[in-house]
């Protein structure tokens, strides 16, 4: 029974991602190539414009730009297939070593942040949902506001010059460490960012939680179990949390699909070398095979990432389960 | 573009220096090699914060600020500049130029190695300056070398250079760091994974985007470097580098923002202004629409008051210019038709071009490529208004800008240009009918063609510096382009950073007589 | 977003006074009304030029003096009121996530409308962009538009608008599809009501709360990818003030001249204060859960 219902829907997930993956790179080669300059102009600058035609033909051969542009797509697409993501002529490495360096940090920073997103915004909404309209709702009101409405760059950058300049903290002015390396200082190398961001997605889930803590205890089946007289605490734990953790996962798992492209401003300022800026520095650069397997690569986390999102979507709504 | 992240690049044409002192042609052996230095005391490692690792570590295709600023600690060149821009020796030791001018013969220095332990020679020299001139390697630099013919190697230690006509700036031009020497085995590829270079320093450890370590060379022609190591740590915002330096993480940076340099002088932190050769401009394109006419030109030449550019978009830090930059050349800011500021003046142009109702001027401008560009941009237009010129501003992502500005799309352009010690080498490409960026300058004339032929085959300096003020009136009586202000760079040390000495060029090549205290 | 599926599949919706009245009861409704009014009213003066000063003019000689009587909250670099173009800079960040928003919505409902009611293609082919655009890095996508096109202040709406663009098809698709199932709109359908007339009597009206609850929120959120798009270089072109690049050009002024950041820093937090709680207010105002209750 079990297997009949999910099987199918799953193979359709799995061709619907591929699809969008497909989709993805065909977006992402036409839009690179609609940026005006090429590798050659990012490289050179204006001292381009000096170049001789014979020049300039020996560098479109070197970048490969003088392949048609179908033939450019095919081969590219066709190296991805054989694990082969391009080669970064910049950083002389390939893009899937780059990628293999720069996801892990970006996940990490992604998955700080959400939890410190959590440890905030669960707790807090549910101090907002359990006396709505009270001077605490306010509180907890206030905070999610301040969260959704100050813009990250604004707060990364004050943070990082207030305690740099006063108190001589800045974990974030070593060379960065990996955390199997250097896990002391990698981890103060990210309390920062992760700060930021967690306290930016804080705001959403404290609204999602309170949200749906109010809608569930307006429910038939808690006012069924308060007459039943199961102790308040415990039906705020089980029932009430358990409930509302459907709408958390969510917006969890949104807002972690998320982070992993829109971290960009806040690895810029913390010089954290995240997937995000390796995107940014390759669109600035046109090095073209790094920006689509990239962004590839994003996508692809992301659909996962909401793969799983179902997934647990499905493990955890009583709903689902009772099915 | 991208604020926080730009790259920045070495002025934007050029980072090419050829310098003034045109070879006494008569053939002399340079004076001393270098300058004393302190007492040597070493070691330590010092960490250079910059916005942007390289984008090549290939000498002959690095413009980028960034990139030349590394590979000039590993590469040498066959002649250097000195801190004052005057041509010293490098590779060569000693040169010899004939009567007639056409043949130089360079005397090798020996016992020079390259970082992988090969020994440098006079192969490496004819190999390698063919090859810059060779087309399919598309070398920056190719046409500094125009006016070489042939390339020989008697023997070991002497190579001559036969030349098609007398070249004044021939030497300065060898300096540069796109005129590297490498070794003639060595290829691109290999050079852009492992550098081969004989510099002062030879490449430690590099992670792609994070940082870029040299170490000392040891084997160095020239006295060792003073420090063990010199770490170039990426940290792309340039408020986040102030910061990393207040935190004492960082020890030095260099800064081309007034502002930000401003808010790095505190504590233990040192700024020093150096001013710089590159100019910023506003170019006119005298082949596009109303600016064929030099009234009108000219009328923008008096309707702007360049101290307000400077005062306005870089808080008055800088000096007014005229077109040539170089200490030996300098220009007069005030010989020009419209010394100061004159409304009457402008309105007596327009109205001589028959535009008295107004005439309205398309400007092109990158955001982000350098931190002044917008705010010249905006003063520019305010200033303009007042004078019924309407400067109609496009912004353009630095990308968009480079394209329009190699293509000479454009009626006007506000530029940061990149200037070079040798008036011949910074406007010949632009100013003369058949100089590969006319195109992009939009002005040329007999008088002037006339004029840089006469300076390219002039020796004697004072004679020189007589035929580049004719250059510089010519430019100015006509507003080819107008030149605003030329801007400082600041270089913030901690307090135990010592030896180092900033050029007007931005070169970091006295990374080598920098020690830690 | 579930708890305003179910509210929006109540059917009618005329009752707007009514709707008005909640609004102005929940507190977090009026605060945000009036912070909006506020900001309204400011970038009204600008728009009819009532300013004490022009927002571009430049006034070198009295650069960047601290706040006064003269200039409220001081002047920038060039020597511009900032006052003025603060109330400038609302006009125009308002502009640009207006219509960003407003073209995202109607693009986007009118998408998730057709894709929800037609299904078949149109649905196969609107939710294939959809994904695809949502797996696209938001950020990174709105930058790659914004450095594709001449800049100015359209171009930068667009660019937004692209990336809010799924959202909306998103929030509506889903709702029309319960829609189509309910009875009357079957009924409807079935007397031979052409379908396109069912679509605009019927589905429009009853998905208009959920629209306007996620324009008030992407509103907010456009103001602040405005603000982000300035820091990496792409914002609003100078000379025109907008909050985002204000700040950012005030971040190297700050240790100099504080006013010039802190006046656009605490506009654009009071803006999209505003807009999420006039959004709050509106949610709790449009679900007729909430109403009758307290």
């Amino acid at each position: 029974m079990l297997l009949t219902i999910t099987r199918h829907p799953v193979l359709t997930r799995i061709l619907g991602a591929a699809a969008t993956l497909l989709g993805v790179a065909i977006f992402v080669f036409i839009m690179l190539r609609a940026i005006p300059g090429d590798q050659i102009t990012a490289g050179l600058g204006t001292e381009a414009a000096a170049l001789t035609p014979d020049q300039r033909a020996a560098l479109e051969a070197y970048y490969g730009l003088d392949q048609p542009l179908l033939v450019q797509f095919f081969t590219w697409l066709g190296n991805i297939f054989t694990g082969n993501l391009g080669f970064s002529s910049r950083a002389q490495e390939s893009v899937l070593d780059l990628t293999l360096q720069s996801l892990p940090v970006t996940l990490e920073l992604a998955l700080f942040s959400i939890v410190l997103a959590l440890l905030i915004g669960i707790p807090l909404g549910m101090m907002s949902a359990s006396k709505p309209d009270s001077p605490r709702d306010a509180v907890g009101q206030v905070v999610g506001l301040a969260g959704l409405s100050v813009p990250a760059f604004l707060l990364a950058t004050a943070l990082l010059a207030i305690l740099a300049s006063s108190f001589g903290f800045n974990p974030n002015g070593q060379a960065f460490a990996r955390l199997f390396e250097n896990p002391a200082l990698n981890l103060q190398q990210m309390l920062l960012p992760a700060i930021v961001l967690g306290f930016g997605i804080a705001a959403p889930i404290m609204r999602t939680t309170r949200t749906a803590v109010l809608e569930i205890r307006s429910n038939d089946f808690i006012r069924t179990a308060r007459a039943k007289g199961i102790p308040p605490r415990r039906l705020q734990v089980k029932h009430v949390l358990g409930n509302a953790l459907v709408p958390i996962v969510t917006m969890t798992g949104l807002q972690f699909g998320y982070l992993l492209g829109g971290a960009v401003v806040v690895e810029q300022i913390f010089s954290l070398p995240g997937i995000g800026r390796q995107v940014l520095l390759g669109i600035q650069q046109k090095e073209y095979a790094l920006v689509q397997s990239t962004v590839l690569v994003i996508a692809l986390s992301f659909v996962l990432v909401n793969l799983f999102t179902d997934l647990l979507y499905r493990i955890i709504d009583p709903r689902v389960r009772a099915a | 573009m991208y604020g926080g992240t730009r790259a920045k690049r070495a002025g934007f044409a050029a980072i090419g220096l050829a310098a003034t002192f045109a070879l006494a042609l008569t053939g002399c052996s340079p004076t001393s090699d270098k300058a004393a230095e302190p007492a040597a005391k070493g070691g330590g490692s010092l960490v250079v914060g910059v916005t942007s690792d390289p984008d090549t570590l290939f000498p002959w295709k690095a413009t980028q600020f960034q990139a030349v600023n590394v590979l000039q600690n590993l590469y040498g060149t066959l002649t250097e500049f000195d801190e004052d821009l005057k041509v010293v020796p490098g590779l060569a030791e000693s040169w010899e130029v004939s009567e007639d001018g056409l043949t130089v013969t360079l005397n090798l220095r020996k016992d020079v190695t390259f970082a992988d332990g090969s020994t440098f020679g006079s192969e490496d020299v004819k190999s390698s300056l063919e090859k810059i001139k060779d087309p399919a390697t598309a070398a920056v630099s190719a046409s500094s070398l125009a006016s070489v013919a042939s390339v020989e190697a008697p023997d070991e230690a002497t190579v001559v250079l036969t030349l098609t006509a007398p070249d004044a700036a021939l030497l300065a031009n060898l300096a540069v760091v796109n005129m590297a020497m490498l070794s003639s085995d060595d290829t691109e590829e290999a050079l852009n994974k492992t550098p081969n270079g004989t510099g002062p320093f030879v490449l430690g450890e590099r992670v792609a985007s994070q940082s870029i370590t040299l170490d000392k060379n040891d084997d160095y022609w020239g006295d060792t470097a003073l420090l063990d190591s010199v770490e170039f740590r990426v940290i792309p915002d340039e408020s986040s580098i102030v910061s990393a330096m207040q935190s004492g993480n960082v020890q030095m940076a260099v800064f081309d923002d007034p502002l930000v340099a401003d808010t790095a002088k505190s504590n233990q932190l040192t700024v020093t202004e150096t001013p710089q050769l590159s100019y910023h401009a506003l170019q006119l394109n005298a082949t596009k629409g109303a600016l064929t006419d030099v009234n009108v030109r000219l009328a923008m030449q008096c309707a702007i008051d360049r101290q307000q550019v400077l005062d306005t978009a870089a808080l008055g830090e800088g000096e007014v210019t005229g077109p040539i930059t170089s200490p030996a050349y300098r220009s007069d800011p005030d010989a020009r038709p419209c010394p100061e500021r004159d409304l009457d003046k402008a309105a007596e142009y327009l109205d001589k071009a028959g535009m008295a109702g107004g005439v309205t001027v398309k400007a092109i401008v990158s955001q982000g490529e350098y931190a002044t560009s917008t705010n010249e941009a905006q003063n520019l237009k305010a200033q303009l208004a007042e004078a019924d010129i309407t400067l109609e501003i496009e912004v353009l992502e630095s990308g968009a800008y480079v394209d329009r500005w190699v293509a000479a799309d454009f009626e006007a352009a506000i530029a940061l240009n990149g200037g070079r010690p040798d008036p011949d080498g910074m406007y010949g490409r632009y100013f003369t009918s058949t100089g590969n960026l006319n195109k992009v300058a939009g002005y040329s004339s007999p008088e002037l063609d006339a004029l840089f032929a006469e300076g390219r085959q002039t020796s004697d300096p004072d004679a020189r510096a007589e035929i580049y003020e004719k250059v510089s009136s010519e430019l100015e009586d006509n507003a080819a382009w107008i030149w605003l202000f030329t801007s400082y760079t600041y270089t913030v040390t901690a307090a135990n950073v010592d030896g180092f000495v900033p050029m007007v060029n931005g070169s970091l090549q006295y990374l080598r007589t920098t020690s830690l205290n | 977003m579930s708890d305003l599926t179910q509210a929006a599949l109540a059917p009618g919706g005329g009752r707007t006074m009514e709707r008005a009245r909640a609004l102005v009861r929940s507190r977090s409704g009026l605060i945000g009304l009036i912070l909006i009014a506020m900001l309204t009213v400011l970038s009204l003066f600008s728009a009819f030029g009532w300013l004490p000063y022009d927002p571009i003019a430049q006034d070198p000689p009295s650069r960047l003096q601290p706040p006064s009587s003269t200039h409220f909250f001081g002047t920038d670099q060039f020597g511009r009121d900032v006052f003025s173009r603060v109330a400038a800079g609302v006009a125009n960040s308002a502009l640009i996530a207006v219509v960003a928003v407003a073209v995202a919505a109607i693009i986007g409902t009118l998408c998730g409308v057709i894709a929800g009611f037609y299904r078949g293609v149109s649905d196969g082919v609107i939710s294939g962009v959809t994904n695809v655009l949502f797996a696209f890095p938001p950020l990174l996508l709105a930058l790659s538009l914004a450095s594709v096109f001449n800049r100015n202040w359209f171009t930068i709406a667009m660019a937004i608008a692209i990336v809010y663009v799924p959202i909306f098809i998103r929030v509506t698709r889903g709702p029309v599809l319960s829609l189509r199932e309910i009875e009357y709109v079957k009924a409807a359908t079935s007397t031979g009501q052409s379908r396109s007339r069912v679509m605009f009597r019927h589905v429009l009206p009853n998905i208009t709360s959920i629209i306007i609850v996620q324009v008030t929120l992407s509103l907010s959120w456009a103001v602040l990818t405005e603000a982000a798009l300035s820091f990496l270089g792409l914002g609003t072109p100078p000379p025109a003030a907008s909050l985002g690049s204000m700040i950012f050009d005030a971040r190297t002024l700050v240790t100099i001249a504080p006013w010039t950041m802190i006046a656009p820093g605490v506009v654009v937090v009071l803006l999209v204060v505003g807009l999420n709680l006039l959004g709050d207010g509106l949610r709790d105002a449009l679900d007729p859960r909430n109403r009758g209750k307290k």
